[in-house]
């Protein structure tokens, strides 16, 4: 927060209202109210793209479906259990396949005939990527396959909340030509993609803040900062973190 | 036995927290405790032979170790989580064990319960599963053979009068849930979700008329405390059971208030009174094959679709509406067969009442419940908006 407030002219106290969003949205000690990231997504995505009816957010972890209607949040769905379907299991096969992660899209476009990555389990796709490279199938060929089960394996989870024109990607997913292209492939027709899909749920975020500050009036937003105190976001048992701040 | 200076929700807490400590407390003062499994066993032949029931529960701290090597993992959790509790020695204290065909996972469970945990004494109940007349007669001849048993076992006959005291202690019992209940009416509920699953937990391990008296305690506690309850969006669950507070707890603290559960360890073993009959088994075969509502047993089924719902689910409709419930939430322990192949009709039920419906099939253990936190506040973000 220190490093956000010394890269803007504001100050702590001039901020009215803080919401807390996505995985570490309980341990922001001076956040006024959190809300998820899929009611975020929603919100951030429903002001860019006014028509847009279901968000597919690709993030790190996890992936998920998120419904809108009229701006209201209306259903969602979402996996989190498995890396499959996530920005992580990119990171494996982009590692395995000694490509860099920005460039696995691109390269995944060039392929002519896709392998077929039948396994979805990130670990046994590892190993059937390796299988497929030592059987000398080209690294643009693998990557596609990989996209192309990935894709699948999204579209699949998403249709169950059913899919509805318009359809917006956020995440870091939507960062990737080569899924955004499978999945566009998949539904059958154009996706949209913010021009900063990592950040609509930040976006969403703050409107949700600016929209309850409006609501609240500058009274009670007084009394609320009064109690506010800038405190450091602990993710960590602090105790048990080393001297020289390296994790053994 | 608990500390006699507590009293009502401090009381059932404790119970809830040292189940089994509790249970051979009772044991070292003369009673004889059976295991059931599942709240289809007629707990009244237990009680009217001066039996303390005890309901057998898993626990999803405890991961399931030794449970593996005799029951495969494709099936449900709980049940293995129970079956791996009594291999670890936790229900050492049963003089006696009641299984039944519940469901599939169930049986098997209990059938290789008297094969590996050698409870003294070990009783399978073959339940079927469709409510007809028929199949009403076959459980009531069921219950004679379990009744035979039982009183060969203790050495005794059941009392003409004992059944049916019985039967009155424990329909006084399933009353006296309904009233905490009624308590959960109000906006905000007088009673969380939490507070009602330990005493449903507590009085399952404890002889009626001892639970009677502690349900007493509770609702007189609640009836007269100030309303510690947060207004929130008010949840009913469907589905698999929940026997650790922290799922609850979990929910509650999501933007929810539980105010209703259609569940095994909720309203499904209480919502019904065992019928006064010549036969007092008739009432119990009827009562349990009819009334305790688990899609185990098959039911009549309308001529379409639509009016097959409505035969099925029209009780939801009345608990949604005298509960003024905003949402539901289908909970499926992995693998449980049972509920999992009701969640499309059941989904397409409740939505088509305008209420949005949740389902988790989650893994029966407390080290993966964070990760579903998400899930329920924005299920919670939903219907606010």
């Amino acid at each position: 927060m220190r490093d956000v407030l010394a890269n803007s002219s504001l100050s702590f106290e001039e901020i009215d209202y803080i919401v807390a969003t996505g995985y570490g949205r309980i341990n922001v000690p001076f956040a006024d109210q959190q809300v998820t990231e899929i009611k975020c997504h929603m919100r951030g995505v429903h002001s860019l793209f006014p028509n847009v009816r279901t968000i597919i957010d690709i993030g790190g972890q996890d992936s998920k479906g998120i419904k809108v209607k009229d701006g209201r949040l209306v259903d969602f769905i979402m996996n989190d259990k498995c890396a499959a379907g996530t920005g992580r299991f990119f990171e494996v096969i982009a590692d395995v396949l000694g490509v860099k992660l920005e460039e696995i899209g691109q390269r995944s476009l060039l392929s002519e005939h896709p392998a077929n990555i039948s396994n979805l389990c990130t670990v046994f796709a590892e190993q059937e990527a390796l299988m497929r490279l030592s059987e000398g199938t080209s690294v643009e060929d693998i990557l596609a396959g990989i996209h192309k089960a990935n894709a699948c394996r999204i579209y699949t989870m998403v249709a169950r909340i059913k899919i509805e024109k318009d359809v917006a990607i956020t995440g870091g997913g939507a960062m990737n030509i080569g899924l955004v292209k499978a999945l566009e492939r998949k539904i059958g027709f154009p996706v949209v993609v913010a021009p900063e899909p990592l950040i609509t749920g930040a976006l969403g975020a703050a409107l949700i803040a600016g929209e309850t500050a409006a609501a609240l009036g500058p009274r009670k937003l007084e009394g609320m900062k009064e109690k506010r105190r800038l405190e450091a976001v602990t993710f960590f048992d602090q105790e048990s973190k080393p001297e020289h701040g390296k994790w053994h | 036995m608990s500390d006699d200076n507590k009293r009502g929700l401090a009381k059932a807490q404790e119970i809830y927290n040292n189940r089994g400590r509790y249970a051979r407390g009772l044991k070292e003062h003369g009673k004889k405790i059976f295991g059931y499994f599942c709240c289809y066993p007629p707990i009244e032949l237990l009680t009217a032979l001066d039996i303390v029931p005890v309901r057998i529960l898993g626990d999803m701290e405890e991961p399931v170790t030794l449970a593996d090597n005799c029951l495969p993992p494709v099936m449900c959790i709980f049940c293995r989580s129970a079956f791996d509790l009594g291999m670890k020695g936790q229900y050492d204290y049963f003089d006696g064990f009641v299984g039944s065909h519940a469901c599939d996972a169930a049986e098997r469970t209990s059938i290789i319960w008297a094969n590996y945990i050698k409870s003294p004494c070990n009783f399978h109940l073959d339940i079927p599963h469709t409510a007809h007349q028929a199949a009403v007669d076959f459980f009531r001849e069921q219950i004679e053979y379990f009744q035979a048993g039982l009183e060969e076992f203790v050495g005794e006959n059941i009392k003409p009068d004992a059944l049916k005291n019985a039967i009155a202690a424990h329909n006084h019992q399933r009353a006296l849930v309904r009233e905490l209940y009624e308590l959960r009416k109000p906006d905000p509920p007088l009673l969380s979700g939490t507070e009602m699953l330990k005493v449903l937990i507590a009085i399952m391990g404890m002889a009626v008329e001892d639970g009677n008296l502690l349900l007493n305690e509770v609702i007189q506690e609640v009836k007269e405390r100030d309303n510690v309850q947060e207004k929130k969006s008010r949840l009913m669950i469907w589905g698999s059971l929940i026997d650790n507070a922290a799922f609850t707890e979990l929910i509650e603290s999501s933007g929810l208030n539980i105010v209703i559960e259609d569940t095994a360890i909720g309203t499904r073993p209480f919502w019904h009174d065992i019928r006064d009959t010549e036969n007092p088994l008739q009432g119990v075969a009827e009562h349990y094959l009819q009334e305790v509502l688990c899609p185990r047993t098959f039911r009549d089924s309308g001529r379409n679709y639509n009016q097959d719902s409505e035969m099925r689910f029209g009780y939801l409709k009345e608990f949604a509406k005298y509960w003024k419930v905003n949402g539901v939430f289908a909970n499926i322990i992995r693998n449980c067969d049972v509920h999992g192949y009701e969640v499309p009709v059941i989904k397409d039920y409740l939505e088509g009442l305008g209420l949005p419906v949740l389902v988790i099939e989650q893994d029966y253990s407390t080290a993966s419940l964070q990760s579903l936190r998400t899930r329920f506040q924005a299920f919670a973000e939903t219907i606010e908006s």
